[in-house]
């Protein structure tokens, strides 16, 4: 289609036409991001319908439970000792930082108990939890799948009349949905005490005035939440993971490309959702 | 996901269920028609795998499909297996109790029904790497069947005894630690434990050294004359073909271009057909190669 006629501003051929417009450089750049979105929209889409497919197989959990016993003690058991480690160590290092600036402004370093606490219960331990969840659990979950991809072990199933979503996803995405809160906790409480003994060995913070400190702040909604927040982290990992793996293809090569995409679209999701929750529960439940 | 509002569309009432598909070739006497294709066109974006196939297969009989590397042997037993919908054409089954059913419109239910009546040996067997032999075999008879696990045992060793492996010493090994035979026999094990009608032969011999390739290809046969099943073997391997087919159809650039016994292939002057038996460097199939040709 050309752009001539009707006012005689314009001759055939111009370089205005829409088709050359199209195949030019702006049109293909265009055409291409547009695609990129499309895909990634679709894909979205996929692993949405995936998580409505999973929970409409819940009714049929009973035949999945050692499944989902077996991916807990793998998810949960696995990720106790580096999860603590490092909730341990993050307590430690913000007892050191914010202690510090505390006892500059203030004199005190007694609301270390509160600051720290906070931040734990309410983001850093979910956070943390989904971290090193989606790191270790999510990856190899993804390298499973993918591996059962190319292997067509998930089209010998679907031939034998066992259901995918049913077999596979559905006990993984329960499983991390139990394993992520129990974390979460452990996250928590082995934060806290990092602070704890920072607070008590570098500001002479007694563990009983830190605890104190921490109860003035935290309530109920706090505890809730986070635990909350991360089960719909687990949610989002486990879905995530199956999806990348149940439609990986391109042998090894896809099988490794499947489980980064899985960590990486797991981080921004979780974000993401860790935005969403956080303004709901300060705007609504605060 | 299949649609399943179209489940009258699939289904017919057994006088127009064959009668829109008319055999391809005389049914031989005491035959009948299990499956029945017609012009069936499958096209993955710009590339056409499937171009126009039309095929009978007879019930009890064992229907090879030859064909060399990209012909469309893997994207036509997908169809079978109802993994794929075609782009047109139809893939009429048998149904028990005499009713045909299109695959291109089933939806999954009616699938679930089909693929009851069917075992797959997958290429490599496709065994699920963190199951044993015992829980790999009996896979079907548990989420399926919902047998208890004593009852599952006994027919775990029967199907093993049936392909001759032995069953007590293999069964709480797990697929990495059994040979390529091996593996192939316990795919085969898990395809026939639920009885099947049908038996799906994704290349059963490719990768195998020559003395098991042999005991597969006896192995088909013995299944076949002892279970009754009707076999449809996907293959490149013209040995096994010859050994273990009434028919052979040879696929080519998605097309069935030769269908008949082994004795009329042997004789059919198609060029491609005999320069595949022949194993020459020169003709049809190579020339394309070496002219860089893409089939549009």
């Amino acid at each position: 289609m050309s752009l001539h006629g009707e006012t005689g501003m314009f001759r055939r051929n111009t370089t205005f036409s829409l088709e050359a417009i199209e195949h030019g450089p702006a049109g293909q750049a265009a055409s291409k991001v547009g695609g990129t979105l499309l895909r990634r929209a679709s894909r979205a889409g996929r692993i949405v319908l995936l998580f409505l497919d999973a929970c409409g197989q819940l009714p049929h959990v009973r035949r999945s439970l050692t499944t989902v016993v077996s991916q807990i003690e793998m998810a949960g058991v696995g990720s106790i000792l580096v999860l603590s480690l490092i909730a341990f160590l993050t307590g430690s290092i913000m007892a050191v930082q914010t202690g510090a600036e505390l006892v500059k402004i203030i004199n005190t370093a007694d609301n270390l108990g509160a600051i720290i606490g906070a931040t734990f219960v309410r983001e850093l331990g979910p956070i943390w939890a989904a971290i090193i969840m989606l790191a270790r659990v999510g990856a190899a979950m993804a390298a499973q799948l993918g591996t059962m991809a190319v292997n067509e072990e998930i089209d010998a199933l679907r031939v034998m009349s066992i259901n995918p979503v049913r077999y596979l996803v559905m006990p993984r995405i329960l499983a991390l949905v139990i394993a992520m809160p129990l974390l979460t906790t452990i996250a928590d409480w082995v934060g806290m005490a990092g602070g704890a003994m920072i607070s008590s060995v570098m500001f002479n913070v007694s563990v009983d005035t830190y605890m104190q400190s921490a109860k003035g702040i935290l309530t109920g909604i706090d505890f809730f939440s986070g635990l909350a927040k991360s089960a719909v982290f687990g949610a989002i990992i486990a879905t995530i993971a199956c999806d990348r793996g149940m439609h990986t293809t391109d042998g090894a090569e896809g099988v490794g490309r499947s489980t980064t995409e899985a960590v990486v679209l797991s981080v921004v999701w979780v974000l993401i959702a860790d935005l969403i929750m956080t303004s709901f529960i300060q705007m609504v439940l605060y | 996901m299949r649609d399943n509002s179209r489940i009258s569309a699939s289904v017919t009432s057994p006088r127009e269920s064959w009668e829109a598909a008319t055999p391809v070739g005389l049914v031989p006497d005491g035959k009948k028609v299990l499956v029945a294709i017609r012009d069936l066109h499958k096209g993955f974006g710009n590339r056409y795998v499937l171009r126009g196939v039309s095929l009978d297969v007879y019930q009890g009989e064992t229907l090879v499909i030859l064909g060399g590397s990209g012909s469309g042997k893997t994207t036509l037993i997908r169809h079978l297996m109802g993994m794929l919908t075609p782009d047109s054409g139809t893939l009429r089954v048998a149904l028990a109790d005499g009713r045909a059913m299109d695959l291109a419109r089933a939806n999954e239910d009616e699938l679930g029904a089909w693929r009851r009546r069917l075992g797959v040996v997958f290429q490599g067997a496709a065994l699920l790497n963190s199951l044993t032999v015992l829980e790999n075999v009996g896979l079907p008879l548990v989420e399926v069947d919902g047998l208890p696990a004593d009852h599952v045992r006994n027919r775990v060793v029967a199907a093993l005894h049936r392909v001759y492996l032995p069953a007590e010493e293999i069964l709480h090994l797990k697929p990495a630690n059994l040979s390529g035979g091996m593996r192939k026999r316990v795919g085969i094990a898990r395809a026939i434990i639920q009885e099947p009608e049908v038996i799906l032969y994704d290349e059963p011999t490719t990768g195998l050294d020559p003395v098991t390739v042999n005991g597969v290809n006896e192995l088909t046969l013995d299944l076949q004359r002892r279970l009754k099943v009707t076999s449809i073997v996907i293959t490149h391997d013209l040995d096994a073909a010859f050994h273990i087919a009434d028919r052979i159809a040879m696929l080519y650039k998605g097309r069935i271009i030769a269908l008949g016994t082994t004795d009329t292939i042997r004789q059919d002057p198609n060029p491609v057909l005999q320069q595949l038996l022949t194993g020459s460097t020169t003709g049809p199939l190579t020339d394309n190669m070496l002219q860089g040709q893409r089939t549009p």
